[in-house]
């Protein structure tokens, strides 16, 4: 069966896209101030944000009075995604003694006058929302919106490019697109939501065929010279050809990482998350705020490591997220021309001219383009309304391993077993002080209980040190991907060989300890460990008891400064791999460490010949949500909280971002 | 939890950010009461302690005289957060520090210049271990409770490390230089709100530069807007005067 339906499934994704046509709800006509009257009369059921003036500033807001809507587009400085994803929003409320509430600030709304470009940005918005896990707030308000768009019938001003990636035209996004046909609004429908609004609230009559057509060809007019990019379908391969292209350095070098690109930006929804105490220290609030990759700090975690250093690395990020990740995944260009980031950059760096540098520059473009599945039309998926409330654990046990280093043993308060896979992490959660993402030591089992080997380095971590056992903590998780059942299975009857370096043995702990339990399922396993002093490891009594255990069993170690009592190797963790006895074919690496440890350690294997299909590897990154969503942990649009953090090395191994 | 005992310091300032920490609503001076206990504050206060949980100073260093109190203030403290431009990165003060001695003193006393002891002024840092930072001139009141706050609960104090342009965005404010000004809202950290800018002013530089500022970057926007290298540098002197990557 299995050919049979591997050649549907292709059938099936080689199959001409269906057009994305707006369903079957027709269209109508309805006069600009019966329309505008029914707004006034909705104002006392929903609340109404339009396009409006606000000292002196365009923006959409909400409005007391539907003579405040400006029908007349002019830009703004943010999108109207804040209604949906506000710049600031409290999300969890809690006490200090552990009554912990989901917040959704939310209320029917009627979003007027948005814009085909801020439509086509609500559809990617829709699906980052949406996807793996549906985010309560984001989908809650949304649902609870009717959005009506106003169709453009010309270019905006001279910073807008809608038209370079076909955002001019709107595609769902919107539950009504209106036509502005002086008099009369041409009215579009798109979804059922919208056909009851309609049908409910709206005096409409059949459609003057005539004074639409008459419309059209004026928009058909003002658009027809404005071109798309040459090969717009294929962006994503042009932008991955291109990621050494000198001209990310050049723009780099004038790009003041003031991150205001990105806060403009529809589609961007990356945020940060922050815990905060009232004064009076009883009652808290997790927050969550924009955030942008462009910003210095964006990628980097509390051990002090910034995956994202240079302007340049950031720049690159931003830009391709928007060409290439987006666009490879959803076939519709995740940059809607809007022009809003044009607009507020001081130095003028434009999507536009870097995505038409590459281009003209791109001279190999191979095969046909990428068959993607094209977003769906406003589809409000399955969320859980508790996906960011942490539930209440225990310390049960506590062990001081090194200076730096505790072993905190943890149990969920109702009982139930955490269910990982070794390699996954939790977030833990201090009520005040934050969260953090810590990975699990200890390897999967039935029992309520399981440990978290942590470095005290930032908020959240230095806190767990004050604590005692018996002390509350709260557990989110697990999360990510770990060593699962398949790689599990692949390893049977296999050289393993473990390497780790410094803190990377607590995650590796998880599948040595599991793997130790049934040693004759493999061939050989070799534990590989390094650290800066002996002093520095981790699990010593662990260790001793490993080395004494003989059989297919060995254990290596090495530090970079030794004492007069150490026996075992000195220098860095690949110099205990020229000796190692392996066949490489035969042998399976799996590699934890600090970020600087992979490069050195993957060149070594390679000296051995170990195929990169026989390779996996666990990788840092900041991870704030942990369920796919704030976007910090993210390399080269793969959410490394979802994908990671365990890696087969082939599936990274052109990710320049990666190791 | 015993409330950690707080203590207020000045040096060469206005005071202006002190009198900001007690410009709190009567409610929040209250609640603020709660978790701390002020033991030693000038404007406030006649009580003297001996040892400190946190200090704040403010003001900067400009006699060779202060120094010997600056560091007894510190030897007395566990942390000490710098309060205030002056004390974090020189503030207005620095300023002089483009003149030389006889110049300013000139300038100050005209009749007896060499009766007063003024030296250039320099930022707490320069002198003693600062363990954190409240920005700004002044110091806002929100950011001095909320640094506090973490303090007490053993948080980073959360200084916002983004610039003044982020803060700008999220007002919605048009941009400065489309209204005719130069601005250093985008090397500039944030956390003020973007006061200045939202209020008819510009960005002036008293929270100091973000990580990493791209000084390159600022200075050929402020060229583009056809700023004078002289222009360009009196606006930069006001307050980082002390940041070698501008001059």
């Amino acid at each position: 069966m299995g050919w049979l339906s591997q050649i549907i499934k292709r059938l099936v994704r080689t199959s001409p896209q269906k057009p994305v046509t707006p369903t079957g709800f027709g269209m109508v006509q309805t006069r600009k101030e019966d329309l505008f009257a029914s707004l006034g009369t909705l104002l006392s059921r929903y609340r109404i944000a339009a396009l409006t003036e606000r000292k002196g500033k365009i923006l959409f807001d909400y409005i007391n009075d539907p003579r405040e809507i400006i029908l007349d587009y002019q830009p703004t400085v943010l999108s109207p995604k804040k209604f949906f994803f506000p710049q600031e929003e409290v999300f969890l409320e809690y006490t200090a003694n552990g009554k912990i509430n989901p917040k959704i600030d939310f209320q029917d709304t009627i979003l007027f006058g948005i814009r085909p470009c801020d439509t086509n940005a609500i559809k990617i918005l829709d699906e980052a929302f949406s996807e793996s896990n549906g985010d309560p707030n984001y989908l809650t308000k949304r649902e609870h919106t009717i959005v009506i768009a106003i169709d453009c019938h010309k270019l905006c001003d001279e910073q807008g490019f809608c038209y370079k990636t076909h955002s001019q035209n709107v595609t769902g996004g919107a539950d009504i697109l209106l036509f502005d046909m002086g008099t009369d609004f041409a009215i579009k429908i798109f979804t059922q939501k919208g056909k009851d609004f309609i049908d409910e609230y709206l005096n409409t009559k059949a459609l003057d065929p005539n004074l639409f057509k008459a419309y059209q060809e004026r928009r058909h007019d003002a658009f027809k010279d404005l071109k798309p990019f040459p090969h717009l379908e294929y962006l994503p391969e042009i932008f991955e050809n291109q990621k050494d292209h000198p001209f990310w350095a050049s723009e780099a070098k004038r790009c003041l990482s003031c991150g205001s690109c990105i806060f403009v930006c529809p589609t961007c929804y990356c945020f940060d998350v922050a815990d905060e105490f009232a004064l009076n220290l009883h009652e808290g609030e997790r927050i969550r705020r924009w955030d942008a990759c462009m910003l210095h700090s964006f990628a980097k975690v509390a051990g002090g490591e910034n995956f994202r250093q240079e302007t340049e690395n950031r720049v690159r990020h931003r830009i391709n997220k928007k060409f290439n990740y987006l666009m490879s995944k959803h076939g519709q260009s995740g940059c809607v021309g809007c022009g809003r980031c044009v607009r507020a950059c001081l130095v003028k760096i434009s999507p536009k001219v870097i995505a038409e540098t590459l281009i003209a520059d791109n001279n190999v473009i191979e095969g046909s383009a990428p068959d993607v599945q094209p977003l769906e039309n406003h589809h409000i998926k399955e969320r859980d309304i508790r996906l960011y409330v942490p539930e209440k654990a225990t310390l049960t046990r506590i062990i001081k391993m090194t200076d730096k280093e505790t072993l905190y043993e943890v149990e969920l308060a109702s009982g139930r077993p955490l269910g990982h896979e070794p390699g996954q992490f939790v977030q833990v959660s201090l009520l005040g002080i934050g969260e953090a993402p810590i990975s699990i030591s200890s390897e999967p089992s039935n029992e309520p209980r399981f440990e978290l080997c942590v470095r005290a380095v930032g908020d959240v971590t230095h806190k767990m040190s004050e604590l005692n056992v018996g002390d509350t903590l709260y557990i989110r998780g697990p999360f990510g991907h770990g060593f699962d059942a398949d790689i599990l299975e692949r390893m049977k009857n296999k050289h393993l060989v473990f390497i780790s370096g410094g803190l990377g043995y607590a995650p590796m702990r998880s599948l040595v300890n599991l793997v130790l339990q049934t040693p004759e399922h493999y061939k050989k396993i070799s534990i590989l460990n390094g650290c800066k002093t002996p002093e520095d490891r981790l699990f010593k009594d662990e260790l001793a008891n490993i080395s004494k255990m003989g059989g297919n069993v060995e254990l290596l170690e090495t530090v970079d400064c030794a004492d007069e009592q150490w026996t075992c190797g000195v220098g860095v963790i690949t110099t205990l791999l020229p000796d190692l006895d392996m066949v490489s074919d035969e042998t399976i690496a799996i590699i934890v460490g600090p970020p600087i440890m992979y490069k050195f350690v993957l060149r070594s294997l390679k000296e051995r010949h170990i195929p990169p299909e026989n390779i996996y590897m666990s990788l840092e990154r900041r991870m704030k949500c942990g369920v796919g969503k704030c976007g910090h942990c993210q390399i080269e649009g793969i959410y490394v909280c979802q994908k990671g953090p365990v890696f087969h090395y082939p599936d990274i191994e052109d990710k320049e971002e990666a190791i | 939890m015993s409330k950690p005992t707080v203590a207020f310091f000045d040096f060469a300032s206005c005071e202006g950010c002190q009198l900001s920490a007690i410009n709190l609503a009567p409610q929040q001076l209250l609640e603020l009461l709660e978790v701390i206990d002020i033991v030693e504050f000038r404007e406030a206060l006649s009580e003297k302690a001996y040892h400190y949980d946190i200090t704040l100073i403010e003001g900067s260093i400009t006699r060779k005289s202060d120094i010997p109190r600056l560091q007894d203030i510190r030897n007395r403290s566990d942390l000490v957060v710098a309060f205030g431009a002056c004390a974090h990165i020189g503030g207005i003060n620095a300023l002089k520090n483009f003149q030389r001695p006889e110049e300013y003193k000139k300038a100050v006393y005209p009749d007896t210049p060499d009766l007063f002891e003024t030296d250039i002024a320099r930022s707490i840092d320069a002198f003693i271990k600062v363990d954190a930072f409240i920005p700004g001139c002044p110091i806002d009141t929100d950011e001095f409770v909320r640094v506090v706050k973490n303090i007490v609960l053993g948080k980073n104090p959360d200084i916002p490390d983004y610039p003044v342009c982020v803060e700008c965005k999220q007002r919605e404010n048009v941009c400065v230089y489309e209204l005719g000004l130069t601005c250093l809202g985008p090397v500039i950290r944030a956390g003020c709100g973007a006061r200045c800018p939202s209020n008819g002013g510009y960005c002036y530089g008293c929270r100091g530069t973000i990580p990493e500022p791209n000084i390159y970057g600022q200075k050929d926007v402020m060229r583009q807007y056809h700023l004078t290298h002289d222009q360009m540098m009196d606006q930069f002197k006001l307050f980082l005067n002390h940041n070698k990557e501008v001059f």
